[in-house]
């Protein structure tokens, strides 16, 4: 049984002139690494409001067809009975952490579902290891940087133990280092098991990681499929998102001076890995 | 043209945030300004229109120390559009919001009416004119208040992280107005992480670290330097990486900031070559 | 405004700190009506000099003396008005005890809130059952209120930078600059309140209501003790204003 299920999915907003969804069909199974791009305003962030059920739930208006997130239909269950199902980490980082020091905050989830202190007591700190965060232990959001703050609401999401980790657009509001860092650990989570679900721009950082890409566009799905597949599709430049550079290279490439680098790179390291093999 | 003498700021008097910044913006030039957070880049640029008044040092604007303008007298040679859309727009149509700007400079009113027109056109909004700024999308909010900026027509143009929020497409067509602007002979500078933006549409770079500049020149000198992109916070960008790795096997491809089409043509010299 | 600080709470490891916030909470309390008790110059004296090692015991003696010095202008203000305007009979003894007690109370509260975290000040609330929510509204709101405040400050020079002059003109003209200011500034509350809301609803905000807490306040034997001598103290305080008269003390002005 797949994880995600959306059938026929389609959504428009209480008040909304027009649908955010329209006609999702989408499955994603266990242990994958899915990004979610387009340009903006294409229903991206709504589609991952639908993993946890935030929509219909939290975010009410008009649908039709079905999400089914672990055999639960959203239409049924709520954003708290899903949450130790599907966790989601959000972009503002400041509007995460709600409470007054990083202990507290990756307690807060779990606190709320009635979890047993000391179950809460061994999460946390299980999770502070994990992530690396023992130095942020004590320190209010204030003292922290933008990509600590995403650190810790990442940290606080997955103290609710979620089988699927959703990020919409985790890094936009941090610096290029920072950002490395949180695509990091994400990846890393995934390499233990861990579904996820990350909506991103920066594709020259995660499609080496991802094992597929799923383009949107004006709330519908425009194409899907392992990232190498997809990124040297033109439908990418069409619609206008950021193809890694290295990807580009490929492409001109081959139809600028008919040069065939035999496989599709990602990074630039591939790259150039690539035109050392086609030179020997 | 812009200069800034020896410029030392702290905030509350406390916090350091400048610390003897020298620089000089010649008209028509495009400059970008990057470095780690808190590194002084926003506090620098807050300096340009007197928002903020610097503890000592000098900033001259066409030869007089601004600290004889008040804000709002900077306001009519100097833009400046920050990061936040929402902390700028409070009025219930696109359209307002722009006049709102020009009315605050003093245009006239044929002068308002045409200038409007004429920037809503220019950055897509003109359909989205009667439109409610808050029922916008955030890139598009981003859009109106440069647009209220812009109109005024600055002779330097200062933008606080414009490309956060923006897809590849909208990113394009925002560096091609920055350009229309700067062919027009006005100063263009950014604040931002964006290395790839930097690369492809701003010939210098002005480098900060700990309320200093630590590098001011040539973009692709400045940002060949693995020390300056450490402590900027920054990544490599792919193509530096490709050439770098290339350059280990074939010592003639150069090992720095590289574009996609000379890249293009080092690999195609490589490979001829076989 | 520094006089203030006396009255946030700093991070620090010491005695004062370590205690549960409920017996501190009596024991400031217990103080603060001890001071109000007297009126008389050499009492005040008394309980000032047992108030200044409790600063010390919470590490923070030279915060407190800093407060103090912020709030010298304000107390000679005070000295002077009183002991001029006064119809009392030697009125710069009077205004001397009002000074005094108006030190000991200001100590005696910034002993609870200079170190009591406001989480575990949520926490005690929750504890004397008060409801989750409030509780939790009111550690939201030191949360937030800074940033609220970072934001403000951001919107004005947003403003300002397109040429909105915020100290010109009349007062009509004041008014009307504000809308700029406050018009953002809801709507960026709004935003932010919408975007705090997905996030904890997303992690189980108010879904059971059988909500459990990681660390729970408890009260060890240093916080009863803290109690008992409190209340022991100031029934002995009490009974000694009620039964035995004070010798005059008074300085003769």
């Amino acid at each position: 049984m797949p994880l995600v299920e959306l059938n026929d999915f389609s959504f428009k907003y209480y008040g909304a002139e027009s649908l955010a969804l329209k006609k999702i069909d989408l499955t994603i199974e266990e242990g994958e690494y899915v990004v979610i791009t387009g340009p903006s305003g294409c229903g991206k962030t709504t589609l991952c409001r639908t993993i946890n059920a935030l929509v219909p739930q939290f975010h009410r208006g008009y649908i039709s067809g079905n999400v089914i997130i672990d055999g639960k239909n959203t239409r049924e269950h709520t954003v708290a009975e899903l949450s130790s199902i599907a966790g989601l980490v959000f972009q503002e980082p400041e509007n995460q952490l709600v409470t007054l020091n990083v202990e507290k905050e990756i307690a807060f989830g779990p606190e709320n579902l009635g979890v047993e202190p000391s179950e809460i007591r061994r999460r946390v700190e299980e999770i502070i290891q994990l992530l690396d965060i023992e130095h942020l232990r004590e320190k209010h959001p204030h003292e922290m940087s933008g990509g600590e703050q995403q650190r810790v609401a990442m940290a606080a999401t997955l103290a609710l133990k979620p089988k699927i980790l959703v990020a919409d657009e985790p890094t936009s509001n941090l610096d290029p280092q920072s950002a490395e860092v949180i695509l990091d650990i994400i990846s890393s989570l995934n390499k233990r098991d861990m579904t996820v679900i990350l909506v991103e721009h920066r594709l020259d950082l995660v499609s080496k990681d991802a094992s597929r890409i799923v383009l949107m566009d004006k709330g519908r799905i425009v194409a899907d499929g392992p990232p190498r597949e997809i990124l040297a599709q033109d439908i990418c430049q069409e619609i206008g998102i950021g193809v890694p550079k290295a990807t580009l290279v490929y492409k001109r490439l081959k139809e600028q001076h008919g040069i065939d680098l035999g496989s599709i790179p990602l990074t630039g390291d591939e790259l150039a890995g690539l035109v050392k093999e086609a030179s020997s | 043209m812009i200069m800034m003498e020896d410029v030392h700021f702290a905030y509350d008097g406390l916090y350091t945030a400048l610390q003897g910044v020298s620089l000089q913006i010649d008209d028509s030039e495009r400059i970008a300004i990057m470095g780690s957070n808190g590194a002084g880049k926003t506090t620098l640029v807050k300096h340009l229109n007197g928002l903020l008044r610097p503890n000592s040092g000098r900033i001259i604007f066409d030869g007089v120390d601004i600290k004889h303008y008040s804000v709002a007298e900077l306001a009519r040679e100097i833009g400046l559009v920050m990061q936040n859309p929402d902390h700028q727009l409070f009025l219930d149509s696109v359209e307002k919001e722009v006049v709102f700007g020009l009315k605050q400079l003093g245009f006239s009113e044929d002068e308002i009416k045409e200038r409007t027109e004429r920037t809503l056109a220019s950055l897509g909004l003109a359909g989205l004119s009667e439109r409610s700024p808050f029922t916008l999308s955030g890139g598009e909010r981003k859009r109106v208040a440069l647009a209220s900026v812009l109109a005024t027509e600055p002779r330097i143009l200062a933008l606080d992280e414009p490309t956060i929020g923006q897809d590849a497409r909208q990113k394009e067509k925002l560096a091609e107005m920055l350009m229309g602007l700067n062919e027009k002979g006005r100063t263009v500078i950014v604040v931002t992480h964006d290395i790839e933006f930097v690369i492809e549409n701003f010939p210098r770079t002005i480098a900060m670290a700990n309320g200093n500049i630590i590098a001011d020149g040539p973009t692709n000198s400045v940002l060949s330097n693995d020390k300056v992109i450490k402590k900027c916070s920054l990544t490599a960008p792919q193509l530096t990486q490709a050439a770098r790795s290339l350059h280990e096997i074939y010592p003639k491809v150069q090992e720095r900031l590289t574009l996609l089409s000379e890249l293009e043509n080092e690999i195609v010299r490589v490979l001829g070559g076989v | 405004m520094s006089f203030l600080e006396v009255f946030q709470y700093t991070r620090q490891d010491s005695i004062v700190h370590r205690l549960d916030p409920r017996a501190k909470l009596l024991l400031s309390i217990v103080l603060a009506v001890i001071s109000l008790l007297f009126l008389e110059i050499f009492p005040l004296l008394i309980i000032i000099c047992v108030l200044i090692p409790m600063m010390t015991a919470a590490k923070s003696l030279k915060r407190w003396l800093r407060s103090m010095k912020g709030l010298s202008i304000l107390l000679v203000f005070i000295l002077i008005f009183n002991t001029l305007l006064s119809t009392y009979p030697n009125p710069l003894n009077y205004s001397i005890a009002l000074i005094l007690r108006l030190i000991a109370l200001m100590t005696s509260f910034s002993i609870f809130f200079l170190t009591v975290p406001p989480d575990e000040l949520s926490q005690a609330l929750i504890q004397m059952r008060v409801k989750f929510e409030f509780a939790f509204a009111m550690s939201m709101a030191m949360r937030y209120v800074p940033t609220l405040g970072q934001e403000a400050y951001a919107i004005m020079d947003t403003q300002k930078a397109r040429g909105v002059e915020l100290d010109k003109g009349n007062i009509l003209t004041r008014i009307r600059n504000i809308v700029p200011i406050i018009v953002p500034l809801i709507i960026v509350s709004i935003r932010r309140a919408l975007s705090i809301a997905e996030s904890m609803e997303s992690r189980g905000f108010g879904a059971s209501k059988n909500r459990t807490y990681m660390e729970k306040l408890s009260f060890q034997k240093r916080d009863w003790a803290v109690c008992i001598i409190s209340l022991v103290v100031l029934i002995i305080v009490i009974y000694i204003r009620l039964n035995i008269p004070l010798p005059d003390w008074s300085i003769p002005f």
